[in-house]
């Protein structure tokens, strides 16, 4: 099973009324790498996400997570960011930590605790008395407390200032799994290209390119960031 | 997983919940020193008025409790399954069925406590009048034998009981079946749920009329009393009731959270 690449996706259709979000994507993720997605807003890159972590449903075609359709077993190998706050804003630091502690078994608490205390998040304050920033840091925090297979990132920095963008991508590089493969999609990419192994570029659903980073900086001559803003000129 | 759902569920909902059972309690004895007050004052004029209005605020205070209870649990459903804390809640790596089944016993639960303690509150404030509360109780009792045409043993109350059970498990499962039917629109969700609970109660007027006539015309009737037991609720019909539309509502719910889920 493990032999799978890590996602796979067959033909992968999504529409919403007469738009097509999502046009015949068939892409491969291999483990071990950090992966860009990487295109402008309104591209596809939220919609094959969720369809990655079972909160869509894709109008046709399939997607595999290690060889499986979403589901728990996938659930139990993916650490999904999603773009928004999920976490319920009555509850402090400490009790969603425990939430995360209690329904993932991956969970690594003394990680939790050890990113919290470096950020000075305290672990008692209640979510709703949180900036919105921070509340991203403890939603990233928790994801990333986990020794997942595949971290799946919708746009981790996009809700940051520029100051914390670094800490993040610090965070995220330096606290995954090393087995596991990350997979992030934002349209910032001068922020998050020297992370890269490899990108993948989407446009209107549809998957242009799938290259590595320093393949496309040795065959175009330039950066990922110049190659992108070429490629996704209007 | 189904008990830590079931934990988090209530951790979740139990502040306010229990602020506004607590509101009914503390009306209530409100209410029963202003019913003792009026009894034992010589200031009849002052202590009337002040009896009306700590009444009336006992009703208006019942009215918000229960209507409260239900809006604040519809929301709740609403906004931690297809609100942004749905994408927590279905990234778990939890079966969907622990998912319904917590949410439903703890809203339940929820509504069975009001509930009791509504039904609680009328009981000690009638207890108040003493004998008039027994011999309204008698008549009560009196009627409803006469609607049934049987006496009332222990068995039918327990089977009442039950029958009240399935009752507020169906309002439960019934509620988030319409939310999450309302899913399946592509625009004005909670307006699409909402016509989905319209269109669910006009569905079940029928068939219970249905029901009704279908039974009527089964039975031979002597006099107008033997009509009463056909119009009347039993525990019976409504045991049935109960156990199909928490069946029918839970595959539903089950069905489009399983099958057809699509956070926005």
């Amino acid at each position: 099973m493990d032999m799978a690449p890590m996602v796979q996706c067959m033909g992968l259709t999504k529409t919403y009324g007469r738009k097509i979000a999502l046009n015949q994507v068939y892409l491969n993720l291999e483990r071990g790498r950090i992966i860009g997605l990487l295109g402008p807003n309104g591209s596809g890159k939220t919609t094959l996400i969720k369809i990655m972590n079972g909160l869509l449903r894709p109008t046709s075609g399939e997607v595999l997570i290690n060889g499986q359709r979403p589901g728990i077993e996938t659930k139990l190998r993916i650490s999904y960011l999603p773009e928004r706050t999920y976490l319920h804003p009555g509850m402090k630091v400490v009790e969603m930590v425990q939430y995360f502690q209690d329904f993932y078994p991956d969970f690594r608490l003394d990680r939790a605790y050890d990113m919290l205390a470096r950020l000075q998040i305290p672990p008692q304050e209640r979510l709703k008395n949180l900036s919105k920033g921070t509340k991203e840091k403890v939603q990233l925090i928790l994801v990333m407390s986990r020794d997942a297979d595949l971290y799946i990132l919708d746009e981790p920095i996009a809700g940051v200032d520029p100051a914390s963008r670094d800490y993040i991508l610090n965070t995220i590089v330096s606290n995954y799994n090393r087995n596991g493969s990350i997979l992030l999609s934002t349209h910032l990419i001068s922020d998050v290209e020297n992370i890269l192994d490899e990108v993948v570029f989407i446009k209107y659903g549809n998957i242009v390119l799938q290259a590595g980073a320093e393949q496309i900086r040795q065959n175009e001559h330039k950066s990922v960031d110049q190659f992108f803003r070429e490629v996704f000129a209007c | 997983m189904l008990g830590k759902l079931m934990k988090y569920e209530w951790k979740a909902t139990w502040k306010l919940l229990t602020a506004a059972n607590l509101l009914t309690v503390v009306m209530t004895i409100l209410a029963w020193c202003m019913i003792h007050a009026v009894e034992y004052s010589s200031d009849f004029r002052m202590v009337d008025f002040m009896a009306v209005m700590v009444i009336l605020t006992y009703v208006l205070s019942m009215f918000v409790v229960y209507v409260g209870t239900a809006i604040y649990l519809i929301y709740r459903f609403y906004t931690s399954t297809y609100g942004d804390q749905g994408y927590l809640l279905h990234t778990l790596p939890v079966d969907t069925h622990h998912i319904i089944i917590a949410k439903t016993l703890v809203s339940a639960i929820w509504v069975g406590i009001s509930v009791i303690l509504m039904y609680l509150s009328v009981l000690v404030l009638f207890m108040s009048s003493g004998d008039a509360f027994f011999n309204m109780m008698e008549g009560m009792v009196d009627a409803i034998e006469f609607i049934n045409g049987e006496e009332i043993s222990v068995f039918m109350l327990v089977m009442t009981l039950i029958a009240g059970i399935f009752s507020i498990f169906a309002r439960v499962l019934k509620i988030g079946a319409c939310i999450s039917l309302g899913q399946l629109s592509s625009n004005h969700k909670l307006m699409c749920s909402f016509g989905w609970y319209v269109g669910i109660y006009l569905v079940e007027c029928v068939i219970s009329g249905v029901y009704f006539v279908i039974r009527l015309a089964f039975e031979e009737f002597t006099s107008q009393g033997d009509y009463f037991p056909y119009f009347s609720t039993q525990w019976e019909t409504t045991l049935l009731a109960g156990i199909v539309s928490c069946v029918a509502f839970y595959i539903l719910t089950w069905y489009v959270m399983s099958r057809k889920l699509n956070l926005d």
